[in-house]
């Protein structure tokens, strides 16, 4: 890895830009396939980011169809470089994009019910590899779900992850984008486990149902009012504990439960059981993604996507780079 | 989460219970500079009578390491401390070139301890003690206390997590890349000693662990357990543990380095740790950087304290929330390295070790085994004591942490007289009595020698940590008779008796 010069991947177009990394696509000279370079912003300061240490070491652990591969990392002073696997277009794209063929009716963004259930499978098989490997992802969001044309999802970026031990540890609680944060992270546990990245799954499920995130809040507090307007108002009854974490307030408006189903009309009785067990305000009540897999909802998945492999037979072949 | 309550607070409460919560700043600055204050014995290295035209050999290595001259910038200072002109670029691992290159000789004040290069007889280069006093403690951002508001459980988990929660293991025994023949060759001597005949008197696990309780059923309602993936996970830890060990012999290949070095190293690395009040699994991972690093390449004596510094800076990195900033582990080296040597050196060993920082920590072991042990205080305090004789002490290196933390456990019962290790501690630790005894021995034997590694003995002497140290000490002095019968010749066999 270390003797491969950046120069034998030509660079082509820009894909993304965070705060920490820009994407481009990339094709390698020998081979002529494609692949994803995130070119990593080096501080001269403090060396290289942990995000990106933590990143390498676990993208390294976690080989799984469901998890993008990263083939190749070139580190010189002042450039980091990873290579990973190619995919078309992340989730968001994918869903911005798409227009339903077979329901015209169907809000834009919104995926047809049998996508829906293949990337969920396909989203849970990464997400419980990483949590069976001890490895937290700390920021699932439709941004970070790499899809391809074979209907392939797999989990990407992992620059928030991080291994835990058991009993877990004390961790940061800026982590996973807000959309997407668990209510206890939001109140300020940093205590969290591997059920935070349910929670951030069941904001998908039900985003890929409507096209619009699930809780779109713009601050911290809006984040929690907005999941206690659908799951109610938690309290120290429904909650033991609730009242002592950092940002519990008493000033909370009393909101009573919704039915999910009222607010997702479209989705399938077993798919609400499913939601409802992945989106539990309290952390200990959500299922876990071994448990999701299990549920009778997926019953009738794609095989395909059931094994992990590519829709339609083709396409699949990125290992060979 | 009430059901959960008792575990949890056994675990987490270990601390509290034996004194000071946390390390007030003035209590760990009193404690460093005492710390800093007996004077370490200077070393001198395994080769002092190599001659200084050693050309061949260092022409040689040279060329083998040539591909990281880009690693540490040329610091003009070296040549004219009279490091050899033949060596066009100072590199982090510079072959092993004639004796008596020490970079910066002057820095030999006597408080501190000294890494003296092969051919000096007293200290001229050195391992800089962490400074003393304000600076450090002033720049170091305080992470653990970051916490104020947080629900009384969260509070626990957290004193648990800080630096009261000592660090410790590191095992090993699969030699790595460099060197097999090495390991077979000292192996005989060191290891068969230890190692029970293999017969078939005793029973095997498998057939040990038919009567255990099945403990983790109580932990469904604990989050923070994570009970739902607890086999598997540490499946796969005792995987990791394995691929992540270095060769427990790489001395063999060091021109420069000795097992004591290692030692001296380690034991300033855990004043560094207790200083910047890190995490404990900050300290384990830094120990296996090192020594997975210096299984792989050949690292001059004075760049060792790099090494270390560099291992540690990497571990805060992967481990801690907010980790010290670089110019801290510039400070605590007595600027004894620029800020850019660290990050070039932490890209150098990054590649070395191919970014894989998967070690799963001891602690995760020992804590698994304390569940089958009613999560015991006292014994689990003594076992981390136990757990960092493994990190010190390179004679582990053979071992798997698991292993080490094992026998970590059924030490610290013993002498506490805890009772029998049953059929559920051999589950939980996947480690039957008999296949524990070639490490417990070990343990005896450290705990049974003379005090070598003061910083830890001293840390572990405190009330927080129950006098684990003066405690294991007085036990062993009475009964390592009665243990050691056949690792008695250990200590004085082979060319580096321990660390």
């Amino acid at each position: 890895m270390d003797k491969r010069h950046p120069n034998s991947f030509q660079q082509l177009e820009k894909l993304g830009e965070g705060t920490y990394a820009t994407v481009f696509k990339g094709r390698n000279g020998q081979t002529g396939a494609f692949v994803a370079l995130k070119e990593i912003h080096l501080d001269s300061e403090e060396g290289t980011p942990s995000t990106a240490i933590r990143e390498i070491s676990l993208m390294k652990e976690l080989k799984h169809t469901n998890i993008v591969s990263l083939y190749d990392v070139i580190h010189t002073e002042n450039k980091l470089m990873l290579v990973f696997e190619y995919m078309d277009k992340d989730l968001k794209k994918y869903m911005d994009s798409y227009q339903s063929p077979t329901n015209p009716s169907a809000p834009r963004g919104a995926l047809d019910p049998d996508v829906i259930k293949s990337f969920m499978y396909q989203l849970l098989l990464g997400t419980a590899f990483c949590h069976e490997n001890r490895v937290l992802h700390r920021d699932l969001k439709p941004q970070n779900l790499l899809t391809n044309t074979s209907g392939q999802l797999k989990l990407a970026d992992f620059g928030l992850a991080r291994a835990f031990g058991i009993p877990v540890n004390t961790f940061s609680n800026e982590v996973v984008t807000l959309w997407y944060r668990a209510p206890d992270v939001l109140l300020g546990s940093r205590t969290y486990n591997t059920s935070i990245d349910i929670w951030s799954a069941g904001c998908i499920m039900a985003e890929m149902y409507t096209g619009r995130p699930l809780f779109p809040g713009t601050t911290n507090e809006d984040q929690l009012l907005k999941i206690f307007r659908l799951m109610g108002t938690p309290s120290e009854r429904s909650w033991p504990g609730i009242t002592s974490f950092p940002e519990y307030k008493t000033t909370w408006p009393v909101y009573a439960t919704q039915e999910l189903r009222a607010i997702l009309p479209q989705v399938d009785a077993l798919g609400i059981q499913l939601l409802n067990s992945m989106l539990q305000v309290r952390p200990e009540m959500r299922c876990s993604a071994q448990q999701a897999l299990a549920h009778p909802w997926f019953a009738d998945v794609y095989p395909q996507a059931r094994k992990g492999e590519a829709l339609g037979g083709q396409g699949g072949g990125f290992k060979g780079m | 989460m009430p059901p959960a309550r008792t575990a949890r607070r056994a675990i987490t409460d270990e601390n509290a219970e034996t004194g000071t919560q946390r390390l007030t700043r003035a209590k760990a600055a009193a404690l460093e500079t005492s710390a800093a204050d007996p004077p370490k014995k200077a070393l001198t290295t395994k080769r002092s009578t190599t001659a200084p035209s050693n050309g061949t050999l260092g022409a040689r290595k040279r060329t083998a390491l040539g591909d990281v001259s880009n690693v540490v910038k040329k610091d003009p200072s070296e040549n004219a401390d009279g490091k050899k002109s033949g060596l066009e670029k100072p590199t982090l691992v510079k072959a092993a070139k004639p004796a008596g290159i020490t970079k910066q000789p002057a820095r030999n004040s006597s408080t501190r301890t000294a890494l003296g290069a092969k051919t000096s007889n007293n200290a001229s280069s050195e391992l800089k003690r962490p400074a003393s006093g304000s600076g450090i403690a002033g720049n170091v951002p305080k992470k653990r206390n970051v916490s104020t508001s947080k629900p009384t459980k969260m509070e626990l988990e957290d004193d648990e997590d800080s630096e009261n929660a000592p660090p410790a293991v590191n095992g090993s025994k699969v030699p790595t890349k460099i060197a097999r023949k090495a390991s077979v060759k000292s192996a005989t001597t060191g290891r068969a000693q230890l190692k029970p005949e293999e017969d078939n008197e005793y029973p095997s696990l498998e057939e040990v662990i038919l009567d255990a309780k099945d403990l983790d059923e109580e932990d469904m309602d604990d989050p923070l357990m994570v009970a739902e993936y607890v086999h598997e996970i540490f499946d796969y830890m005792k995987q990791l543990e394995i691929t992540t060990m270095p060769n427990a012999d790489y001395m063999e290949n060091q021109d420069e380095l000795e097992w004591k070095m290692r030692g001296i190293l380690v034991d300033w690395l855990l004043e560094v740790h207790t200083r910047f009040r890190l995490l404990p699994e900050t300290l384990f991972l830094a120990v296996n950087i090192i020594d997975r690093f210096l299984s792989s390449k050949v690292v001059q004596l004075d760049r060792l304290q790099l090494v270390g510094v560099t291992a540690m800076f990497i571990a805060s990195k992967y481990e801690e929330v907010l980790s010290p900033h670089v110019q801290n582990f510039v400070h605590v080296a007595d600027d004894g390295f620029s800020e850019s040597e660290i990050l070039s050196a932490e890209r150098f060993v990054l590649a070395a070790l191919d970014y894989d920082l998967s070690y799963p920590n001891p602690m995760n072991f020992l804590r698994r085994i304390s569940k089958a042990d009613n999560y015991d205080i006292q014994t689990r305090t003594l076992g981390k004591y136990l757990l960092e004789i493994g990190c010190l002490d390179h004679r582990f290196l053979q071992y798997p942490p698991s292993h080490v933390a094992a026998a970590a456990m059924y030490l610290a019962r013993l002498s506490l007289n805890r009772g029998e290790w049953d059929a559920t501690l051999s589950k939980y630790a996947g480690y039957t009595e008999h296949e524990i005894q070639p490490v417990f021995k070990l343990m005896v034997d450290y705990l049974h020698a003379p005090v070598q590694h003061d910083a830890f003995f001293r840390k572990y002497a405190s009330k927080k940590f129950l006098k684990a140290s003066i405690v294991l000490r007085q036990w062993a002095k009475k009964w390592a008779p009665k243990y050691l019968d056949n690792v008695q010749e250990q200590p004085s066999s082979g060319k580096t008796p321990r660390s």
